[in-house]
């Protein structure tokens, strides 16, 4: 019975950390952003 | 340094009176922009607990109290609600009184009665803006203004981070552990919020941020303007930390003001037969973006530049969104967009009426 516990405590816990921690992504490699200026604001 | 009084242009009329009700972080300024403009010629402010209110009034002299005064003395032209929350009960009585209603609220309670009181406001051709703020506000006249280059909407998504005073940190952190709303095709879908991570690039000095769903307005204000659109989702910025504690009371008490914020409108749609996708932002603090959408939608309400219908957000009442952009630029909140890179698919697409 402990056993059980430990191991379901240990699980939620590795899997609330992954949950958490997640794996990012991918920042854009090209392009950046630009004021939107005369034609944009017509 | 004080700024330059805008000029008025000849659709006004008469410069009206405006109420602001709190008078936190984002009220203080959004009453700061209204004294410096010539739509305006009294801001009373409704706050006796505020902070900041005796600076404002002492700084700037179309500013005064509520005081012992009643609404009904004041007789706005306009109500601004930067109150916390609960903007439904203050929005119903300021149309009984005959002004309009500026709310700088996200809850999506407040979003519904707001969206309820309708029918009212249109019976005493009033009207009540709904999220005037950065997020929404901003972002829905950044989806009107990005809507205008395709042919067809199919998809628009809307992220956010950082918040104004502490009565926004509060909401940010009740709307993680909440509901969130999408409009998934032609329906809306609930999902936990918290859940639904994506990586958002937003501008500079924010750079990448985790966004989550969370109980946001931004599609309930977007799906009634964009009927078309397959789907619409709104998502917040946090931390490991914010959506591990979510559930619970805040730890800590939130900042006074915090730092920088920014947003960001995805819009993806056909345009010249392809599927494209635009991204536009704009990075502030959230109080000063909140303030000056907010100001801005004032001084457009009092030009009686609004249309559509009675209650609703910014897309679906402003006429012209590049006429509220650029006035928003003039008073420091600069809108950007992403180039130079490809977002989202491209693939060549033919309607299914052009299939031969």
């Amino acid at each position: 019975m402990r056993r059980l516990l430990v191991s379901l405590g240990l699980a939620g816990l590795i899997s609330a950390f992954v949950r958490l921690r997640g794996s990012g992504g991918i920042p854009p490699q090209q392009g950046g952003w630009r004021e939107l200026s005369g034609p944009d604001l017509r | 340094m004080a700024r330059a009084v805008r000029p008025r242009s000849a659709l006004t009329a008469v410069a009206g009176t405006v109420l602001v009700v709190g008078c936190g972080v984002v009220g203080t300024r959004v009453a700061r922009h209204l004294a410096d403009s010539a739509w305006v010629s009294t801001v009373v402010i409704d706050d006796p607990t505020s902070l900041y209110r005796k600076g404002l009034v002492a700084s700037k002299p179309r500013v005064s109290p509520l005081g012992m005064r009643s609404w009904e003395s004041v007789a706005p032209d306009v109500v601004v609600l930067a109150l916390p929350a609960g903007h439904v009960e203050p929005a119903a009585r300021a149309l009984r009184l005959g002004a309009n209603v500026v709310s700088v609220g996200d809850a999506v309670a407040d979003g519904r009665g707001l969206f309820a009181l309708g029918p009212m406001a249109a019976s005493l051709e009033r009207r009540v803006v709904i999220g005037a703020g950065y997020a929404p506000g901003l972002t829905c006249l950044l989806a009107r203004h990005g809507s205008a280059e395709f042919d067809e909407v199919d998809e628009i998504h809307v992220a956010k981070t950082g918040t104004a005073g502490p009565a926004c940190a509060r909401q940010h952190h009740a709307a993680l552990s909440s509901e969130s709303l999408d409009w998934r095709d032609g329906r809306w879908e609930r999902f936990v919020g918290g859940s639904g991570r994506e990586l958002c690039w937003f501008p500079d000095p924010i750079g990448g941020v985790d966004c989550y769903r969370a109980a946001l307005v931004d599609p309930m204000l977007l799906q009634p303007v964009f009927p078309e659109a397959r789907r619409i989702t709104a998502r917040v910025g946090a931390t490991r930390r914010d959506r591990a504690t979510a559930r619970l009371p805040m730890l800590r008490r939130p900042h006074p003001e915090a730092g920088d914020g920014a947003v960001r409108v995805e819009v993806r749609g056909r345009r010249d037969w392809r599927v494209d996708s635009i991204v536009l932002g704009s990075a502030a603090r959230a109080s000063i973006g909140t303030a000056a959408v907010a100001a801005v939608a004032v001084e457009e309400l009092l030009a009686g530049r609004f249309v559509g219908p009675s209650a609703g957000g910014l897309a679906a009442q402003v006429a012209d969104p590049v006429t509220m952009l650029r006035a928003v630029a003039a008073l420091g909140v600069v809108c950007l967009k992403f180039e130079g890179a490809t977002v989202g698919s491209v693939e060549p697409r033919r309607r299914a009426s052009e299939a031969v």
